[in-house]
């Protein structure tokens, strides 16, 4: 039974369908882990010919188009990660590059290799079996292609790897800390939009019946990357909705046709400049809701306790003879340090003196030229961030690392992003593992909420927090490793004092559970109050090192803290 | 055979550098890569083919409009596509704005204009020694232009203003330098440049609308090789790139010249990201805009993530 | 508090500023007269530098802020120099691409061109090391050179307000002293400075008055000369005073 009576209708939603199959995979692409690529019509392309060229045996004997299908996803895959990979290495506008080129040369090479692709001319595009060979048979076959597109791709946005993915984009350093392994993820969301985009290519020939090079110009490439943006970034409706819009522009206004494009960028650049978030921003009217004006955190150290409680203490995080210049300054000059379990250890001094260094030297970001850091006498691999999640090391950041359009609840979650068992196939079909993992998951966020005293706002957009919230909100994702070692970078910069003073509640709370936390700080008074130890830096080296009593009488330190 | 690859290779070389100049002179005072690069050379070739044979004014007229044109399409860049998005660099939104920008630019000429390859006449009708002003006009008018801006940089106060907002936009702006005004400047030089590219090689190239991406693609390349903002790594890039691709052309045929630069151009960008001559000195503005420390170099462009930094330091 | 005029020459009230979210100054206020050495002293992460850029327009701000009885609301550092608010920023960040005197004519870069080298040799007068380097590229000079040179590019401006951030860092004492002593000519020519400086003492012997800001607010506001200023000092900066 036809949906409509009119058949130019139903090739306008086979239309949609067929490029939702396509911008549904690129929208976890672009719209999930930020990577800008333009060429996808590459992709679809290769899927089109691919499939075309196989069913008529052009190459090869014929295969039945269904057959034919499934190996221009197959090839999709792998073409996708190739096209991808440049990803893991390159910025932005590079990349965006890379797949331009991309998309250049596929077009080329179907104009010219003539024997398989007929050149100019052409090839005639697969014929499904029935009942899939008519205009509708073909309709509803596309449809449900394009409703499964949308489920496994919902599916992988909701689940722990969704969020690692807009971790990946909007705060990239955070997400290696959380142990987030890029290349791996991004190969296999590569693989995942590859395919899909390659079969979107499969169905488009069969819905053209004929295809030329013609079919596939960067216009084309550009509406599918358009409709992830207006939609909006970390959306699916959002980029369905825009993918409707995009497709049917030209046919509803046929005097536009000709500046279909046209209107295409410049709605871009409307979008990104008045609308960043797009048609999702437009559709969500719970952020626009007004947050409680006066709302304060109030941490509680019982479900600290419950969440990061330790059996047994892990040894302690020692730093040998850690030396490490920048531009032939040593920002760190043979370093050693014992931070011990349970213990919170201050590290101060002047700007310029290292600490923040230091941190970044335990966290894996920058290799030291020279010296060993270990954890509970095993040694910790050095420059390899991703790894200190799994050794129990966390970390809080000086300016707050968060994605501001993921809830709360979601920023914490993507914590304990490590710790799920599922593998990203059961994400994809949401099998029972998988959603035992996310109960899991937002159980411990909620908890870890509870701990900061942000339990409150666990629905609210992160952007939409007040500095200090963040920053705790920042301390609740880092317990989420339940961490043996917490690494707090200026927690208490751009606190107020009775923010300060529930931080100082928050921390001794987390030492109470058995955590040692390495606290640098210029607040001399929280130092003061709340740290076992104190160690003293100045020019990279350690100027002093004691209990906060000797340090506080302590004359070299007086006047290289203080100046004089 | 030889003779005719060194000569079409040169002066398309000679094209793609001018492009890889267009880009990094825009790049120099806002550290933007812009889609538009491209287009302002497309819009050379059919804003001289208007002028020289729709409208059939005198040429040196007609390059005069045609600079004035496509400068003042770089000014209109700035102006919507750069300036709202330079608070937020570090979320890549230029890639968006300039692309968008870009695509405009692109549409319109085809409406317009049209979008079948037109002509563009030749300018003076001379062949020095066998080569051809189809290819040597291109050559020449790059060198004239690195020869103009070598002058700038070197010899004028505007120009060493331009070299000091390259190197540390935010000490630029603390001793006072009309920061706005000289990006918007650049800009227009920037259209300028890519302009002249169009225009020069427009007996080659035609007066096409759909020679954007392109130029945008292969003139990055000469950019990816010769090290971003380095205009002398760029012409070596680009002359390299031009040979390199009409010998491929040549020995191996289309399809697999365009897939011998794309898989160059890939290796090269994978290999060695800060180009084989190196970018100029920038260093300071990314080190020292980080109050984390982060990677001390032009690394933090073309490398994903290695800069781990907040817009604007946030101590003292 | 010794002002000597009505209206002083710098004049701030409650100023806050941050960066996006984060505050920084919280309620700034503080005066300086036409003349005056002023040291701002303070522990790492006061907002010292934060201040420095509110008021050289390099970071916006909010609140009330006169200089030469003008209102400075919205104004950019190009404004603030050519009114004679000049900030000479922290870490010597001159131009290593092209030479001294380059880096120096930048500096007078709205400058008709004859008054423009006339001042290049003025600002070169208290720096005879780097003058005589002049043609070489700043790359090439040392820290202390280089300091030198940010230094005489505020010159350039024949400023009203000099604000100097932390001139002293990575200079070795002889040179400290010789930045100092520029401070004290600057001063006996009628020249106004504000310091944010590290070395306390240093810095006292060259100023009129103290500022301390910690955490965001002005702590203590003291005349240079005042005994038991450091001891004060201290208590102020540990939120004792």
């Amino acid at each position: 039974m036809p949906l409509t009576g009119n058949e130019y209708y139903g090739l306008i939603v086979t239309r949609i369908a067929v490029y939702w199959v396509l911008i549904a995979g690129l929208n976890l692409i672009v719209g999930y882990a930020g990577q800008l690529a333009i060429g996808y019509v590459a992709l679809f392309t290769l899927g089109a010919y691919t499939t075309a060229v196989l069913a008529a045996g052009n190459a090869f004997a014929p295969i039945p188009a269904l057959a034919a299908l499934a190996v221009a996803g197959v090839a999709g895959a792998v073409f996708g990660v190739v096209v991808g990979l440049p990803a893991l290495r390159l910025r932005t506008f590079y990349f965006a590059i890379s797949t331009l080129g991309f998309a250049t040369i596929v077009t080329q090479i179907a104009l010219a290799w003539q024997e398989v692709t007929g050149g100019g001319i052409g090839v005639v595009g697969p014929v499904f079996p029935a009942p899939f060979d008519d205009t509708w048979g073909l309709l509803y076959f596309c449809l449900g292609f394009a409703t499964l597109a949308t489920w496994i791709t919902a599916n992988v946005a909701r689940s722990r790897f969704g969020r690692a993915l807009v971790a990946i984009r909007d705060a990239d350093v955070a997400a290696e800390a959380i142990g987030i392994a890029k290349p791996r993820l991004l190969i296999m969301v590569f693989l995942l939009a590859g395919a899909l985009a390659a079969m979107a290519g499969g169905l488009f020939a069969a819905l053209q019946t004929y295809i030329t090079p013609d079919a596939f110009t960067f216009e084309l490439s550009l509406l599918f990357f358009i409709a992830v943006l207006i939609g909006g970034r970390g959306s699916i409706l959002g980029p369905l909705l825009g993918t409707i819009i995009l497709t049917l522009l030209p046919e509803v206004a046929a005097p536009l046709a000709a500046w279909s494009t046209f209107l295409y960028a410049a709605l871009l650049l409307a979008i990104v400049l008045a609308v960043p978030g797009g048609i999702a921003a437009l559709l969500d009217r719970r952020s626009r809701r007004p947050l409680p004006a006066n709302r304060t955190i109030t941490p509680r150290p019982e479900a600290v306790r419950a969440l990061i409680a330790h059996d047994a203490a892990p040894g302690a995080l020692s730093l040998r003879g850690i030396t490490l210049s920048f531009g032939g300054v040593r920002a760190v000059d043979g370093l050693d340090l014992d931070v011990l379990p349970g213990q919170i250890h201050g590290l101060i001094g002047p700007n310029g003196s290292g600490k923040t260094t230091t941190l970044n030297v335990i966290s894996g970001y920058y290799r030291p030229e020279a010296g060993s850091q270990s954890l509970g006498g095993v040694e910790l691999t050095p420059g390899l961030s991703t790894d200190r999640a799994a050794r129990g090391i966390a970390r809080t950041f000086q300016t707050p690392r968060l994605i501001g359009e993921a809830s709360v609840l979601e920023n914490v979650m993507i914590g304990g992003t490590t710790q799920g068992q599922s593998g990203f196939l059961e994400a994809m079909l949401a099998l029972p593992r998988h959603r035992r993992d996310e109960r899991l998951l937002e159980q411990r966020a909620r908890l870890a909420l509870q701990a900061v005293g942000l339990d409150g706002l666990a629905e609210v957009r992160a952007d939409r927090l007040q500095h200090s919230e963040l920053r705790f909100m920042e301390i609740a994702r880092a317990l989420m490793l339940r961490p043996a070692f917490l690494l707090l970078d200026e927690p208490a910069a751009g606190l107020a004092h009775e923010e300060i003073r529930r931080l100082a509640a928050l921390v001794r709370a987390v030492r109470e559970a058995g955590t040692g936390v390495l606290l640098v700080e210029h607040h001399a008074d929280l130092i003061f109050d709340i740290c076992d130890q104190v160690t003293v830096l100045n020019l990279g080296r350690t100027l002093a090192a004691g209990t906060p009593a000797e340090i506080r009488v302590h004359k070299e330190v007086v006047s290289a803290y203080l100046g004089a | 055979m030889l003779a005719s690859i060194l000569a079409s290779g040169l002066a398309v070389g000679a094209i793609y550098a001018m492009i890889g100049i267009t880009y990094n002179t825009m790049f120099a005072t806002s550290r933007v890569m812009s889609f538009t690069a491209g287009q302002l050379g497309m819009l050379g070739g059919v804003l001289g083919s208007l002028f020289l044979l729709r409208l059939g004014l005198h040429p040196v007229l007609a390059l005069g409009l045609m600079v004035l044109g496509c400068a003042a399409i770089g000014v209109v860049t700035e102006i919507v596509a750069v300036r709202p998005v330079l608070k937020s660099l570090d979320q890549h939104l230029y890639v968006l704005t300039t692309l968008a920008m870009a695509l405009l630019i692109q549409q319109f000429t085809a409406i317009q204009w049209g979008t079948e390859p037109q002509p563009f006449p030749r300018l003076l009708d001379l062949t020095i020694g066998g080569w051809e002003e189809k290819y040597w006009l291109p050559v020449a008018t790059c060198a004239v232009t690195i020869l103009g801006l070598e002058y700038l940089y070197r010899r004028t106060l505007v120009g060493r203003a331009f070299v000091a907002i390259s190197e540390d936009n935010f000490a630029a702006r603390a001793l006072g330098l009309p920061e706005r005004n000289l990006r918007i400047a650049s800009y227009a030089l920037a259209g300028a440049v890519g302009g002249l590219a169009g225009f020069s090689g427009g007996q080659l190239l035609l007066a096409f609308f759909a020679n954007g991406p392109l130029l945008n693609f292969y003139g990055f390349i000469p950019v990816a090789l010769g090290g971003l903002g380095n205009n002398r790594g760029a012409v070596i890039g680009g002359i390299a790139l031009g040979l390199f691709q009409q010998a491929a052309n040549f020995w191996v045929g289309g399809i697999f010249s365009s897939v011998a630069v794309f898989t160059l151009f890939i290796i090269v960008l994978l290999a060695a990201p800060q180009g084989l001559f190196g970018a100029t000195a920038s260093r300071r503005v990314w080190w020292r805009r980080s109050s984390e420390g982060c990677c001390p170099s032009w690394r933090c462009l073309a490398l994903a993530s290695p800069c781990r930094s907040p817009a604007t330091s946030i101590t003292g | 508090m010794p002002i000597s005029a009505p209206e002083p020459l710098l004049a701030v009230r409650a100023l806050t500023a941050g960066y996006g979210k984060i505050g920084v100054l919280n309620g700034v206020s503080l005066d300086i007269a036409a003349g005056e050495v002023v040291a701002l002293l303070g522990p790492n992460g006061a907002g010292k530098t934060t201040l420095l850029r509110a008021l050289s327009g390099l970071l916006s701000w909010r609140g009330e802020f006169r200089f030469d009885g003008r209102d400075m609301q919205g104004t950019g550092p190009r404004e603030g120099a050519r009114a004679g608010l000049v900030h000479v920023i922290e870490g010597h960040r001159i131009f290593t691409q092209i030479s001294v005197t380059d880096n120096l004519l930048l500096a007078g870069y709205d400058l008709p061109r004859g008054e423009r080298n006339a001042r290049l040799e003025e600002a070169l007068v208290s720096f005879p090391e780097i003058a005589a380097k002049r043609q070489e590229r700043g790359g090439t000079l040392s820290g202390g050179q280089q300091q030198m040179l940010a230094v005489a590019q505020g010159l350039m401006r024949r400023p009203r307000l000099l604000m100097l951030d932390e001139p002293s860092a990575g200079l070795s004492p002889v040179l400290v002293d010789r930045v100092l002593d520029v401070v004290s000519r600057l001063r006996a020519a009628g020249t106004a400075v504000l310091l944010v400086e590290q070395l306390i003492e240093k810095a006292l012997k060259v100023s009129d008055r103290v500022y301390a800001l910690a955490q965001g607010q002005i702590v203590l506001a003291a005349s240079a000369r005042e005994p038991g200023l450091p001891a004060r000092l201290e208590r102020a900066y540990f939120g004792q005073e």
